[in-house]
C-alpha cells in the first residue's frame, strides 16, 4: 500500500507533463486549426501526416535530421573513444588533469555553443576563417552555404559532446581487466589488434548506452540549430523538432505541427527503442 | 624513462591540439565579455587589450540579465527539488517492495528518456496558455522537472539496490517503519547519489532552452531564453552576448570540475560505473 503512495507523486507528474500532453498531441494532429482559435477546428483525420510524407521540406528535414544524428553520432565516439583509450595508460596524475580540461564544454548550455560557434564561424572576425586564410584556403562559405552548414554544426555538435563520450569510455575501459593488456604484449599484438580485439568488444556494453544517449539526443536537437543557422540556409539545415516549432510558432498551422512531432516521437522509438531495451534489461539484472 | 617513440611523440600532439581545440572556443568568448567593440571587431584576433567591464554593466543593467539570472536560480531550484523527492520516494516504492510489475514500471519511466522536448512542448503549450499559465515560471518548472525524472528514478534505484539488504532487514526487526528505514538507514547511505541527481537535474535545467522558450515571456526569461534572443538577432552584439554567455556558463564548468566523476554513471542512470 504505502509503495503505491510513494508512486503516486512520480505517476502524476508523468501523466501531466507526459501522458496528457502527448494523447493532446495524438487527437490534435488530427484536425487542422491553429493556436487561439481551437473552436473552429477542421477534422481532417490522417491528412497532416499525408501531408508531412508528401512535403519535400519535411522530408528533408527527415533526411537532415538523419544525417545529422549520423555524422555526429560516429564523429564524436570516433573522437570520443579514441582520446579515452590514449588516456588509458598514461600516467594517472596527467590523465586526470587532462581530462578534466577535455571535460570543459560538457556543461555548457547548447545555446551558449551556439554563441561560441557562431563567433567562431563569423565570417570577418571568426577564428575559422582566419585560420583557413594562414594556411592559404580562403572562400570557406561555412554557416551561410547550403553545402556546408550542416557540417559545420556537425562539427561544433562534436566539440560539445565528444567530451561527454571522452568520461563514459574512460570509465569503461577502467573495468577492463589489466591481464588481457599484459597478455596482448607478451604476444606482441600491434596497438590496433589490441583495439579491436580487446578494448572496443569488451567496450560494447558502454557504447550501447553511449548510441542510446547521444544518438536520441542528436536526433532531437533544437537548440545549436536555432542558435547557428535557424534551419537555414534554403531548409539545408532544419531538422524536425526546428520543422515543427517553425510549423507551430511561426506558420501557425497547429495541428499540422503536432503531427510532425509526432512522426519525429515515432522515429526515435523505432531507431532507438531496441537500443533502450537491451540496456533497461542490463541494469535489472 | 623510455625514449621517446614516434607513436608517444604522435599521441602527446594529438593530446595538447585536443587541450587547444577544447580551451579555444570558450577562452575566446571569455575574452570577448572584457573587451570593447574596437577590439572584438578585428579581423585578426587580439590577445592584448585593455579589459572592461562595461558588457557585464550592461548586460545585468540595459538587457536585465539579472532578473533572467534569477528566473533560471528558481526554476532549476524548484523543479531540481521536486524531482529528486518525487523520484527518489518512486525509486525506494519499486525497488524495496517486491511490488507486482515493478520491472515493467520502470521500464515504463524510462521510456520518458525517449520523448522529444518538441513533441511534449507543443500540446503543453497549449494546456499551459489554456489555464493562463503561461508566462509564469511554472511552464519550465514542472517540464524540466518531468524530464528529468527517468533518469532520476533509474540512477537512485540503482544505488538503493546498492545499500545492503540487511541493513534494511535489522532495522525492521528493531522495529522501525519501511518510512523510518528510507530515512535512518536507507537516505545517509545514497545521500552520494542524491547529490549527484541534484547537480546533473540542476544542470539540465539551467540550460535548458526549448521549453522556457515558448513558455515563458520577457519577465519571466531563464538565462538560456535571454541568450537566445541575442544570437536570435539578424546582427550580434557579441561584447553584451559574451559576457552573458561567460556569467552562464562559467558558474557550470568549475561544478563540472567537481562533479566531473559522477557525470559518466549519473547521466547513463548508473550504467557505467565511474
Amino acid at each position: 500500500m504505502l509503495a503505491w503512495l510513494l508512486l503516486i507523486p512520480a505517476a502524476a507528474v508523468v501523466v501531466t507533463v507526459m501522458i496528457l500532453p502527448l494523447g493532446f498531441a495524438l487527437f490534435a494532429s488530427l484536425f487542422q486549426y491553429s493556436l487561439g482559435q481551437e473552436d473552429r477546428m477542421v477534422f481532417v483525420f490522417l491528412d497532416n501526416y499525408v501531408r508531412f510524407f508528401t512535403d519535400p521540406v519535411a522530408l528533408h528535414a527527415l533526411f537532415n535530421t538523419l544525417l545529422f544524428t549520423v555524422l555526429s553520432l560516429s564523429l564524436c565516439l570516433a573522437v570520443g573513444v579514441g582520446v579515452a583509450v590514449l588516456l588509458r595508460d598514461m600516467h594517472r596524475p596527467t590523465a586526470n588533469v587532462l581530462r578534466a580540461i577535455y571535460a570543459m564544454p560538457i556543461l555548457i548550455s547548447p545555446i551558449i555553443v551556439s554563441l561560441i560557434w557562431r563567433y567562431m564561424y563569423d565570417p570577418t572576425y571568426g577564428l575559422v576563417y582566419w585560420l583557413l586564410h594562414l594556411f592559404g584556403l580562403g572562400g570557406f562559405p561555412g554557416l551561410t552555404s547550403s553545402a556546408t552548414a550542416l557540417i559545420c554544426i556537425v562539427i561544433a555538435d562534436v566539440w560539445h559532446t565528444a567530451p561527454f563520450i571522452i568520461l563514459v569510455a574512460s570509465a569503461g575501459l577502467t573495468v577492463i581487466p589489466e591481464e588481457l593488456y599484459e597478455a596482448a604484449r607478451i604476444d606482441n599484438a600491434n596497438p590496433l589488434q589490441v583495439l579491436f580485439k580487446i578494448t572496443l568488444p569488451l567496450l560494447t556494453k558502454v557504447l550501447v548506452v553511449l548510441i542510446l544517449i547521444r544518438g536520441t539526443d542528436a536526433f532531437r536537437t533544437f537548440d545549436l540549430i536555432y542558435g547557428l543557422t535557424g534551419g537555414g540556409p534554403a531548409n539545408a539545415t532544419t531538422s524536425l523538432s526546428i520543422y515543427a516549432y517553425q510549423q507551430a510558432f511561426e506558420n501557425n498551422q497547429m495541428g499540422y505541427a503536432m503531427a510532425a512531432s509526432i512522426v519525429t516521437l515515432a522515429c526515435l522509438v523505432v531507431l532507438f527503442g531496441p537500443f533502450l531495451r537491451n540496456s533497461a534489461q542490463d541494469q535489472g539484472e | 624513462m623510455r625514449k621517446p617513440t614516434v607513436g608517444s611523440v604522435a599521441k602527446w600532439v594529438a593530446l595538447v591540439l585536443f587541450c587547444v581545440w577544447t580551451i579555444v572556443p570558450i577562452a575566446l568568448v571569455v575574452l570577448n565579455s572584457f573587451k570593447k567593440a574596437k577590439d572584438i571587431f578585428t579581423t585578426t584576433p587580439t590577445l592584448f587589450f585593455t579589459p572592461t567591464l562595461d558588457n557585464y554593466v550592461n548586460a545585468f543593467t540595459k538587457a536585465n540579465f539579472g532578473l533572467f539570472y534569477l528566473n533560471s536560480i528558481v526554476v532549476a531550484l524548484v523543479s531540481t527539488v521536486i524531482v529528486i523527492v518525487v523520484g527518489t520516494f518512486a525509486a525506494y516504492a519499486l525497488t524495496n517492495f517486491r511490488l507486482p510489475f515493478a520491472n515493467a514500471i520502470a521500464g515504463g519511466f524510462l521510456l520518458g528518456k525517449l520523448v522529444p522536448v518538441i513533441s511534449i512542448l507543443l500540446p503543453l503549450f497549449v494546456m499551459i496558455n489554456a489555464i493562463g499559465l503561461r508566462g509564469t515560471l511554472a511552464g519550465p518548472i514542472i517540464a524540466h522537472a518531468a524530464l528529468n525524472l527517468p533518469f532520476v528514478i533509474w540512477l537512485m534505484m540503482g544505488f538503493i539496490r546498492d545499500v545492503p539488504r540487511e541493513l534494511a532487514q535489522a532495522a525492521m526487526i528493531d522495529g522501525c517503519t519501511r518510512m523510518q528505514i528510507f530515512w535512518k538507514v536507507i537516505f545517509p547511505i545514497i545521500l552520494p547519489g542524491v547529490a549527484a541527481a541534484f547537480v546533473l537535474s540542476m544542470q539540465y535545467s539551467w540550460n535548458e532552452l526549448l521549453f522556457s522558450l515558448q513558455l515563458t515571456t520577457l519577465d519571466t526569461y531563464t538565462l538560456p531564453v535571454g541568450i537566445a534572443s541575442f544570437v536570435g538577432a539578424i546582427s550580434v552584439d557579441w561584447g553584451l552576448s559574451s559576457a552573458a554567455a561567460t556569467a552562464t556558463m562559467v558558474p557550470l564548468i568549475i561544478v563540472g570540475f567537481f562533479v566531473q566523476k559522477h557525470i559518466a554513471q549519473g547521466t547513463t542512470g548508473g550504467a557505467v560505473k565511474g
